[in-house]
């Protein structure tokens, strides 16, 4: 059963192996994913310690949920300490490692140490080997992938792998799987580097046994429906996600030149439906894949259709290409989308943090903070598009004096290139913030503001905010399966009640993620997605567990205290332009210029935007500089930490 | 009455293998596609995806191979049937399948082959893209016709466009 | 039995309230209600005067493509300039 994954030690350093099996009051405090991989860390990381070193534990697991039989039980989650941030680490990535992983009777991996010379793991049927890769070390993301299977001689081993950009130690080189599936954020990848650790190969055929085999069918049966009804994810099945930065754009939420504008305008060439095009030419008209299980189908395949690379096959591109390689250098082209994102998934680097950062550079070189001596001669200004494919090769390889400069991050580049680069860094605790501009949307600012990770949006976002849905619905949503009778605002200019919101979704990702499933079968860009009440049925069914709504919130609502704890332990503070609670002065001080004519001129309340933290943090159970109340720890349990239990 | 068999259009499958997982649920109550009748195989560097299952053969070359006569065509529902009672695990029929549908699963110690879930297949079901479909054996060139045919008439009108420019 | 399966979630409930073959005005704080005709390429929003390129995922199925960008650019640009006079 699902239950009896195993939770396997590995020393790198000493080569030693230890398996151990998850209690059940582990459980049922953890459930299991990045909640029970938050807990791990907390309790398995030294305070301090270098995420470079052999100190820095990385957690690789799957869901409870994992490779059964819900929608989507394809994401894999990986944690340690950021190299990018020196918080919290922490990606997830679909694909098809995870159940491969909990068929080989895993769900947790903590690898420790660091190996001397390159070794990938394999991982099979209950047992690990640390295996050579020596010939792996200097391949791509796919080809290391294909030597691997080659290796073993057999096309059904999923590895999780790093490519050069982790090898190089690049701070926000990502882990990847299949063509394009990456745990993008935070730097993982440059963690699998530092360790010597070229690949996780995983192959399994051990039974899952289903609780209610016969109940699990049927109710999955109604549930992909509802999943799949959705417009929001038919939408995705016809034109992925990049149907979410083409309608961003549309009303100017996409942030361009760097910050100085937040719509790309004329950009055909690079709009969803333009992408669809390219994908149906070079493919045909079945060109969308899909994660393990998932009816969704959010994921095009395509042949980058002209350029250097022509012909070539990749999948994609994500809302984040289009954010990296279009929006952000202010480039309108689909031939550097696509190549971008081939080149992205190709080195095995985060394509939303290497985009922020080069058009961060971009400005700084318009502005003359940059000189043409530091790009060594490149003409790096916005919408050069040679330029901007030039600077992800050369920070992939650390080559010249900028490539090896933006590849330790922007707030340590900042430090390097001085001036006044680091106002225009558009970060939050050290990590790029995504493609879009939050200007005219609070709910939107405080989500990136506080997220565990660094600015992202994938952690507490309220997106639904901006569809103005009537109050009563808004009501109905988010006051299950805890009450709450505060304020909530239809407007999505508004700050009242905004706080909430984004506690909510900050516990449904959190639960999301210990499930271990993907976001775009929750509330996150549809109303009619399952959340807190429907998950209790699809847990018992397939694992035997029973769950109330109100009890996965407490599981959710605890690993992000974990987080938080942390966190707060590697020296987060509320204020802190680098590692706190806060956004970029722009943010407060520059109003949008571009976009729907109600767009125009909006711009972040600093007051408002800080009593809306006060407010979050009260919901949260913290003080107002931001640490938990001892109250907020005896409730959620977790007075004791770290407290060891596995 | 008609008999029914699987249709399978293998580049409208997306390759999630969900098909797997309710083949070996619905078989085995657990999830492992090492017991599901249904296996996609993949060229990920492709793109892709094709799912391999029984086809049901008339003539079908495991019940001619099989020395213990475990395999034998139901005249009636039109299905290749495995009698466990009669099968030595020889695993003949697994060599000779031109299609690789048939699978010996190591934790069992069985050979396991497609059975149509009993007329109400679990496959076709859960396929939301109808890479799989469940149709009458009759009506399968008809469908493959079809679809032919309207590749054809819009490669046609196409050019009709280009030459009226 | 420790799930009711009968009852309807909050999210299956919700499902009742999707409208086919409209869309919302792109303008954030309009969000009025647009239904275009069949494969009809531009729509203009009555509330707000914005207009929207319209792209059909099926011949039920429209979605906003993107803004026409001259008419954008000119709202935006007369929306900036009122902020500045004020």
């Amino acid at each position: 059963m699902a239950l009896n994954r195993k939770i396997a030690y590995i020393d790198l350093t000493s080569g030693k192996i230890e398996i151990k099996s998850i209690p059940l009051e582990v459980r049922r405090k953890f459930i299991g994913g990045r909640g029970l991989d938050a807990y791990l860390l907390y309790n398995h990381a030294k305070k301090g310690c270098d995420p470079l070193g052999p100190d820095n534990p990385l957690i690789i697991s799957g869901g409870i949920l994992t490779a059964t039989l819900a929608s989507a039980t394809a994401r894999t989650h990986i944690m340690a300490k950021s190299p990018l941030t020196g918080l919290l680490g922490s990606s997830n990535m679909g694909g098809f490692f995870a159940p491969e992983l909990a068929w080989a009777g895993f769900h947790h991996l903590v690898i420790r140490g660091q190996a001397e010379k390159p070794v990938y793991l394999f991982v099979h049927d209950g047992e690990i080997e640390i295996r050579d890769a020596q010939d792996l070390w200097g391949q791509t993301t796919t080809e290391t992938q294909w030597s691997i299977r080659e290796e073993l001689a057999d096309e059904e081993v999923k590895s999780l792998v790093i490519g050069p950009a982790g090898e190089n130690l690049v701070r926000f080189a990502n882990v990847m799987t299949g063509i394009k599936n990456s745990g993008g954020r935070t730097g993982m990848g440059c963690v699998l580097g530092s360790k010597n650790l070229k690949a996780v190969a995983v192959r399994g055929s051990q039974d899952i046994q289903i609780a209610h085999p016969v109940e699990a069918l049927e109710y999955n049966k109604r549930f992909i429906d509802q999943i799949t009804s959705s417009k929001v994810n038919q939408t995705q099945g016809a034109l992925g996600t990049p149907f979410i930065w083409g309608a961003t754009n549309s009303w100017g939420g996409i942030r361009t030149r760097n910050f100085q504008y937040n719509q790309l305008e004329y950009a055909d060439d690079v709009e969803p439906e333009r992408i669809d095009e390219i994908a149906e030419e070079t493919i045909g008209p079945y060109h969308m894949t899909g994660c393990f299980a998932c009816q969704v189908h959010c994921r095009a395949q395509y042949k980058i259709p002209s350029g250097p690379y022509a012909g070539k096959y990749d999948e994609g591109p994500e809302y984040t290409s289009q954010g990296a390689f279009a929006g952000e250098p202010d480039c309108k082209s689909a031939e550097t989308v696509l190549t971008g994102n081939h080149l992205v998934n190709q080195y095995g680097v985060d394509n939303l943090e290497i985009g922020s950062i080069i058009s961060w550079a971009m400005e700084l070189y318009e502005l003359g903070i940059l000189t043409r001596e530091q790009t060594d001669g490149l003409d790096l200004r916005f919408g050069n598009d040679q330029a901007l494919l030039e600077m992800v090769h050369r920070i992939c390889t650390r080559k010249g004096w900028l490539g090896d400069t933006l590849a330790d991050g922007g707030v340590p580049a900042s430090e390097k290139i001085g001036k006044n680069s680091f106002d225009y860094l558009i970060q939050v605790k050290g990590m790029s913030n995504l493609h879009s501009d939050e200007r005219a949307t609070p709910a939107l600012a405080l989500n990136i503001a506080t997220s565990s990770r660094g600015s992202d949006h994938l952690r507490s976002r309220p997106a639904i905010d901006l569809y103005h849905l009537p109050e009563k619905v808004l009501r109905k949503i988010y006051s299950s399966p805890v009450a709450y009778d505060g304020p909530l605002s239809s407007e999505h200019t508004s700050y009242q009640g905004k706080a909430w919101q984004v506690f909510w979704q900050e516990n449904c990702y959190m639960a999301v993620d210990c499930l271990g499933i993907c976001k775009y079968h929750t509330l996150f860009l549809g109303t009619t997605l399952p959340n807190f009440e429907d998950w209790p049925k699809v847990i018992y069914y397939n694992t035997g567990l029973e769950f109330t709504p109100r009890e996965i919130w407490d599981v959710a609502e605890r690993g992000n205290m974990i987080e938080r704890l942390f966190n707060l332990r590697e020296g987060l503070t509320r204020d802190d332009l680098k590692k706190g609670d806060t956004l970029n002065h722009r943010y407060f001080d520059e109003p949008c210029r571009r976009g729907a004519p109600d767009v125009v001129g909006r711009k972040i309340d600093r007051d408002k935007f800080t009593k809306m933290i006060d407010e979050f943090y009260q919901h949260k159970g913290l003080d107002p500089k931001g640490d938990p109340k001892p109250e907020t720890l005896l409730r959620l349990g977790l007075e004791n930490e770290p407290s060891h239990l596995v | 009455m008609a008999q029914k068999i699987l249709k399978i259009e293998h580049e409208k499958c997306t390759g999630c293998r969900l098909c797997e997982l309710v083949c070996a649920v619905w078989h085995h109550h657990v999830s492992n596609p090492a017991r599901s009748r249904i296996r996609i195989v993949k060229w990920e560097s492709e793109g892709v995806y094709v799912p391999m299952a029984c086809q049901q053969c008339e003539d079908a070359p495991c019940a001619a191979a099989c020395p213990a006569k475990a395999l034998s065509r139901n005249q009636e529902t039109g299905r290749v049937e495995l009698d466990y009672d009669k099968c030595i695990g020889c695993r003949t029929c697994v060599s000779v399948c031109p299609f690789g549908a048939m699978h010996f699963v190591p934790i069992d110690r069985k050979v396991i082959k497609c059975d149509l879930c009993d007329g109400d297949p679990q496959c076709v079901r859960f396929c939301e893209v109808k890479a799989i479909e469940f149709v009458d054996e009759g009506d399968l060139g008809r469908h493959k016709g079809r679809e032919a045919a309207r590749r054809i008439h819009s490669a046609d009108k196409k050019a009709a466009e280009l030459q009226s420019g | 039995m420790p799930v009711d399966d009968k009852k309807q979630s909050t999210a299956e409930d919700l499902r009742k309230t999707r409208t086919y073959g409209k869309f919302r005005c792109h303008n954030p704080s309009c969000m009025g209600r647009l239904q275009p005709e069949a494969l009809q390429q531009q729509v203009k929003c009555p509330e707000c005067g914005m207009e929207f390129r319209v792209h059909w995922i099926r011949p039920d199925f429209p979605r906003i493509r993107g803004p026409v960008w001259e008419v954008n650019r000119k709202l935006a640009d007369e929306a900036f300039l009122k902020l500045e006079e004020k």
